[in-house]
């Protein structure tokens, strides 16, 4: 794959990123989401395709069966069980987040960063994307009220890494990659398990809600 | 070999416990598994204590250090105290009706889950294993804080989960940078010891940005100021023991990745970079803590925020060197030793007085005569009163710094006087003067008191005596780091 495809890639991601940041409607949360685990299982086949291991086969087979197929399907039947169409609900206004979105992606692409972005100097564009779609993610976790918007934004944040590894040449690792699925089966597990609990507790699933914890 | 058939046997015991219907056989299977445990890692301090290293099948999977042996020690001793509790501490809460035999078992489950993970974390040759099973420790420890099923505690697990995963997942990210220095292509497992051999080779910028990413993410789980807001949530709703070996065990494990990374760091970009980001944050953890614990409502959390606090110094002992480090791991000995002995007596407070409030507990010294002396004897020792052995580590640690950073240790040296005027303050208030009439006097068990009393009689004879294999241990660690 050449290297101006893998950047419309990576530019999409960050896209994606910046549309969870600013939409309203869960459904299209979700669907953002699904999509930016898409392009991350693309991403990661053409590394396969490029280096091969079996392992990272697994890897893929695994992201692509919970991240863009399970995932979402399970976030949208939990939209349509408690009825949360529009509760994506932010801290900040739009054109505040905008701001801060443009702060964090000029961060990114200083000088200060640029030991990291020049990991592999061929790939600068690459990881100046992916460094901002990780710095975007942990901006869209901060950002949510919605309890499941936070969940996405911590899987956001995860496919974000996942991107930075393979055009940092990391992802050739092994327990990289069982670090991953272990994530993943982790995150979804206790999502699944703490989502409903939160509902049944609160009638909400808006972290703002929460306020037991005052002393 | 030991240190596979501990984690082994632990997550057995958790099987069997999640198979049988039966009571009696939880608890059995636990304290079995908790004590093969404790003979396990005093069997593998041992080893390390003469051999300076433990790494079976070359070190391919596991490798413990003269630190980590301190660790698992610690893990074994806590763990065993915690399980011995928590069988009594439960039986309790079964009578009072707070929690049937379904989340006895969870419980149990969970917590033999939660050491298997701690014991991997602590011995793993790799890291993104040892990140993997800190991983798993959250996993366990999301539904023990949501134990009681109600919406506070379900808010602070909620709490927990997310700002820990956030930790974890950018000292992930700060782990894969490490990762550069390597040829990953031709390697198999990165373990800790190639991450130091190839050290000289990371960018110096990039050893330092990839430092602070894993400080920021392991420092979460430590509690360090300003990524601390989750423990005194996580910590007050969490059932009693969870919490001791929240503050006991998870932190000193997490504090030790960092300082694993600290000394890769330091290879490449020389020690004083991590010196003083630990410097940095250990100063802030001790005076935000000493600064709440004065308005303490509840005395849970002014234990979590005294963990803060002693992480903080832990922090500052390992940021000022030389004697200071000596000092900070015995620190970290004595501190996961007394905090054990504070949160199980916590528990007993709640037991019988019901709240978890400073101001609802009133002349426990008439009420619980037992569990007040020992948690005033934990509280003399948490605050570093002489003879007890945090004592002379806060001097140590205060004194080591006052060459290079005179500032650093007085300001602190004026915080860790706060935290014992508000500890006193709280002390007085809860456990002198006359108790409510409708509290009755009495403990409830003596074996909800014993645990605590060995771990009493463990830190007075460290504080006086060192067993010689705990001495080459802990110089060894001086050394390394």
């Amino acid at each position: 794959m050449n290297l101006l495809f893998l950047q419309f890639l990576s530019g999409t991601i960050l896209l994606l990123i910046i549309l969870l940041l600013i939409m309203k409607k869960n459904f299209s949360v979700v669907f953002a989401y699904g999509l930016q685990s898409l392009i991350v299982v693309i991403i990661l086949l053409n590394s396969f395709f490029e280096k091969g291991g079996l392992l990272m086969l697994l890897a893929i087979l695994v992201i692509l069966v919970i991240k863009v197929i399970l995932a979402p399907v399970f976030f949208i039947r939990l939209i349509k069980k408690y009825a949360l169409s529009f509760s994506a609900s932010t801290y900040l206004s739009t054109p505040m987040t905008l701001i801060v979105i443009t702060i964090l992606v000029s961060i990114v692409h200083s000088h200060k960063f640029l030991p990291l972005t020049s990991i592999v100097p061929d790939h600068q564009v690459l990881l100046s994307l992916s460094l901002s779609a990780i710095f975007l993610s942990l901006f869209l976790i901060v950002n949510r009220k919605g309890a499941l918007s936070q969940i996405i934004g911590i899987l956001s944040f995860e496919n974000s890494i996942v991107v930075f590894a393979v055009f940092a040449n990391l992802e050739q690792s092994a327990t990289l990659q069982l670090g991953i699925i272990f994530d993943i089966f982790v995150w979804l597990m206790i999502a699944t398990v703490f989502i409903s609990m939160l509902y049944k507790h609160f009638g909400t699933l808006d972290v703002s809600s929460m306020k037991h914890l005052t002393d | 070999m030991e240190i596979l058939f501990i984690i082994i046997t632990l997550v057995v015991a958790a099987v069997i416990n999640l198979m049988t219907k039966r009571k009696v056989i939880i608890e059995v299977i636990s304290l079995i598994s908790s004590f093969v445990a404790l003979i396990g890692s005093i069997i593998l301090a041992l080893k390390v204590s003469s051999s300076g290293l433990f790494a079976p099948w070359s070190g391919r999977f596991f490798s413990i250090d003269s630190l980590g042996a301190i660790i698992i020690l610690i893990l074994g001793l806590v763990g065993f105290a915690t399980t011995i509790y928590s069988i009594q501490y439960l039986r309790q809460e079964i009578n009072k009706d707070i929690i049937g035999f379904k989340r006895f078992k969870e419980y149990f489950i969970l917590l033999n889950i939660f050491f298997a993970a701690m014991f991997l974390a602590t011995t793993a040759s790799n890291p993104i294993f040892t990140w993997i099973s800190i991983e798993g420790t959250t996993l366990s420890t999301a539904f023990l804080i949501s134990f009681y099923n109600k919406p506070s505690a379900i808010e602070g697990a909620w709490k927990y989960l997310i700002i820990n995963s956030i930790g974890l997942l950018l000292g992930f990210f700060g782990t894969l940078l490490f990762f550069t220095s390597i040829d990953l292509s031709s390697v198999g497992l990165v373990d800790w010891h190639s991450l130091s051999l190839n050290a000289i080779h990371l960018d110096p910028l990039l050893a330092k940005i990839a430092f602070v990413f894993v400080l920021i993410g392991y420092g979460t789980k430590v509690g360090l100021v300003p990524m601390h807001t989750w423990k005194p949530d996580a910590y007050s709703k969490a059932p009693a023991p969870i919490g001791a070996l929240l503050s006991s065990a998870l932190l000193p494990i997490s504090f030790v990745i960092i300082l694993r990374y600290k000394a890769i760091t330091d290879i490449a970009v020389g020690p004083l970079f991590s010196q003083k980001l630990l410097i940095t944050f250990g100063f802030l953890s001790i005076a935000v803590a000493a600064l709440i614990m004065f308005n303490a409502k509840n005395y849970k959390r002014l234990l979590a925020y005294s963990s803060i606090e002693n992480a903080g110094v832990m922090a500052l002992g390992f940021g000022f060197g030389g004697i200071g480090i000596f000092a900070a791991v015995l620190h970290l000995i004595y501190h996961s030793c007394v905090k054990v002995v504070l949160f199980l007596s916590s528990g007993n407070l709640l037991l019988k007085y019901g709240s978890a409030k400073i101001f609802n507990i009133k002349g426990a010294l008439k009420v619980i005569p037992a569990t007040s002396i020992i948690f005033i004897i934990g509280f003399l020792i948490v605050t570093g009163i002489p003879p007890f052995g945090m004592f002379m580590t806060k001097l140590y640690i205060l004194s080591a710094g006052m060459k290079d950073y005179p500032l650093v240790s007085v300001f602190a040296l004026f915080f860790l006087v706060l935290v014992f005027v508000s500890f006193l303050k709280h002390v007085s208030a809860m456990f002198f003067g006359e108790k409510p009439e409708n509290i009755e006097k009495g403990e409830k068990n003596i074996w909800l008191l014993i645990p605590q009393i060995s771990l009493i009689v463990i830190i007075i004879i460290l504080s006086f005596y060192l067993p010689p294999f705990l001495h080459t241990l802990i110089n060894n660690v001086v050394l390394q780091y």
